[in-house]
């Protein structure tokens, strides 16, 4: 079989890459320059680079100051995260192991092994690391085993886990029901980046939403006090808007009532993106024929319900991929937060280059840096295509049929 | 087939006198039009383009609002009383020319959304219920499918099934096969016959001379927002009393 594949392979080859001989040249001249281009990278990052940096100061870029004797708080909700992940993974897929979940199966094994090994972690932590993993892949196994033997009832509220587990999760991080409190000042690195991230992508988009349908209300107050607040928001930078929220907010709040300078910065981003999500979802309701809520409506449905269940479903699939960006940049966004002062993964990284101990590690760390928000950035996008293709009636249909 | 005059005594349905409308740009779209739905009525409306008649029957469930004049339907009088026109929407069903089924639902969802919803009826029992139109229809066995996956002719059956799911008490019709590849017309319109001979009361807004012909007690024809002639089919289409109706039977013959 791979015998009479092969040789067709190096004919579509031959016929892409080198048809004339100029292409050929193109081809060669290009191999060549990636080859170099790689090959400095690689014995740059193998030989040249001190990874003492990212060694030493792993804890610093996970979670920042966060204190020690409190860290099997953030330790449980990792294994929790990972659990949860598993069974969602399991109960999703089934008995059936596609190519693609070999595939993270084989990077998420190899990652537990090599990440602890390369940051030089002491025999305890990697152990932790090894049994998170162990934990995340044999729920994925017995999920997909055992899972359509759950009763039914069950299955459908299981969804549920996630908001309860984020709820969970924010008292783990921030104390309180007999933890021992720890404050937002104190969290940080990519710790502080994923709370403020997931904070403000929760929040942004059901008032994303609202804005998006107050802006095509026949209501003229809440019409134009919807285009008003979007086209306010969008005509700032969000870097003064972070330092006005800063400053305002402990002006306009008597004493106390102001929220701690890391939650003042999350409801900020939360507005900020709000109104770039209103944009993306009211381009999906524009998408939605007229003709649908008149139908709805035809039908006796009042105009909250034939909202809900006639034309947001069709505009937010719609409205789907442009919303998804609008979270990947307020992810990528969030490392303006180094700017006002908060020790997120930029900001640690800022404090760490400072460190004269690392003079000139600057590669390293935003290496570093690059790396950790391509895996984010990456996850949010694969979920979303994954949500596109389950919304989707016609693929729905063809994996029902 | 013969119409049936004796209906002419049944109670009445709708009841539109002095209808008056204008679009926001000043445009006056009807200009004082009456008319009178019995119960058990086949009642079509005719006319050219531009000439009201969907605005008109769009008033009839309050998807176009009026400026002067009344309607009465089923007892309820439209106005601006939002529980007035809910009321009257639970009471009128609506087909339009573009089907507008909901193409997130399957078939089944589609007629079950609305009775579920708003009757707040049980689940299980307006299923058995939706799969029984659906057979009425003639397409039982598309129930699972979606919207898409079907054909115009199938589509447009399954929105008359839609309608029916809330157990109106009049349809509207408003150019139900007007998108219709032309093959598809008549399975469309044999579904609607059946319903006519069943008793529905409808009231029908568009070209088919034939269904017109066989169907309807009268016949309607508006031009710029008026309402020019009314009359027994064969009366209508043998013998036009007014010029306009003459003019308008000649350009679409």
């Amino acid at each position: 079989m791979e015998r009479s594949v092969t040789p067709a392979g190096w004919q579509r080859l031959r016929r892409e890459l080198f048809a004339s001989r100029t292409d050929g040249l193109i081809t060669l001249v290009l191999l060549g320059a990636l080859l170099a281009l790689g090959g400095g990278f690689l014995r740059w990052a193998l030989f040249q680079a001190e990874w003492a940096v990212v060694r030493v100061n792993s804890t610093l870029f996970a979670v920042g100051r966060y204190p020690l004797d409190q860290q099997w708080r953030l330790w449980l909700l990792t294994a929790l995260l990972a659990a949860a992940t598993g069974l969602t993974w399991g109960l999703l897929r089934g008995r059936s192991w596609p190519r693609n979940d070999q595939l993270a199966t084989v990077l998420l094994a190899g990652l537990a092994l090599a990440a602890p090994l390369f940051l030089q972690l002491s025999l305890a932590i990697q152990a932790r690391w090894w049994g998170i993993t162990a934990l995340l892949l044999g729920l994925r196994w017995g999920a997909g085993r055992w899972g359509d033997r759950l009763p039914q009832g069950w299955r459908r509220w299981l969804p549920l886990q996630w908001p309860l587990l984020y709820l969970l999760g924010m008292v783990l991080i921030s104390g309180g029901l007999g933890l021992m409190a720890v404050r937002p000042s104190d969290w940080g690195g990519l710790l502080l980046t994923l709370v403020q991230s997931s904070f403000a992508i929760l929040l942004c988009f059901p008032l994303g939403v609202a804005l998006a349908l107050g802006r095509r209300s026949e209501l003229p107050l809440l019409r134009w006090g919807s285009v008003l607040y979007i086209e306010f928001i969008r005509g700032a930078p969000l870097i003064t808007l972070l330092f006005l929220g800063q400053n305002i907010l402990g002006f306009v709040l008597p004493g106390g009532l102001a929220p701690d300078r890391v939650w003042r910065a999350a409801w900020v981003l939360t507005f900020f993106a709000a109104a770039y999500v209103a944009e993306a979802v009211r381009s999906g309701l524009a998408a939605v024929p007229r003709g649908q809520m008149e139908a709805a409506r035809a039908l006796g449905l009042p105009v909250p319900q034939a909202l809900i269940h006639v034309v947001l479903p069709q505009a937010l699939r719609v409205a789907l991929p442009a919303t998804v960006g609008q979270f990947i940049t307020l992810l990528q966004d969030t490392t303006l937060l180094s700017l006002i002062g908060l020790l997120d993964l930029l900001g640690v990284a800022r404090t760490v280059m400072a460190n004269p101990a690392f003079l000139g590690k600057n590669a390293e760390v935003y290496l570093l840096l690059a790396v950790l928000f391509w895996c984010c950035c990456a996850a949010l996008g694969l979920g979303s295509r994954a949500l596109e293709t389950r919304l989707n009636p016609n693929t729905l249909s063809a994996a029902r049929a | 087939m013969t119409n049936p005059s004796s209906s002419a005594s049944g109670a009445v349905m709708i009841e539109a006198r002095g209808v008056e409308k204008w679009y926001p740009n000043g445009f006056q779209a009807l200009r004082g039009v009456d008319l009178t739905v019995r119960q058990g009525e086949v009642v079509v409306v005719m006319g050219p383009s531009g000439s009201g008649k969907s605005t008109f029957i769009r008033t009839f469930n309050a998807l176009e609002d009026f400026q002067k004049g009344s309607i009465v339907v089923d007892g309820i009088t439209l106005s601006n009383d939002v529980r007035n026109i809910d009321a009257v929407r639970r009471e009128v069903g609506m087909v339009f020319q573009q089907f507008n089924l909901f193409p997130h639902l399957t078939v089944l969802e589609n007629l079950t959304l609305a009775p579920v919803l708003v009757r707040k009826r049980p689940k299980a029992e307006v299923e058995r219920q939706a799969r029984q139109l659906l057979e009425r229809v003639g397409i039982h066995e598309q129930a699972d499918k979606y919207p898409g996956q079907l054909s115009g002719g199938q589509q447009q059956r399954v929105a008359i099934a839609r309608s029916l799911s809330m157990e109106p008490r009049i349809l509207l019709f408003d150019e139900p096969t007007s998108a219709l590849d032309p093959e598809m017309v008549q399975e469309v319109l044999a579904v609607m016959q059946e319903l006519a001979r069943e008793g529905m009361t409808m009231v029908v807004v568009t070209h088919e001379v034939r269904f017109a012909r066989q169907v309807a007690h009268r016949v309607v024809l508006m031009a710029d927002g008026q309402v020019v002639e009314e009359a027994p089919p064969d009366q209508f289409f043998t013998n036009p009393q007014h010029e306009r109706s003459k003019q308008f039977l000649s350009q679409i013959a």
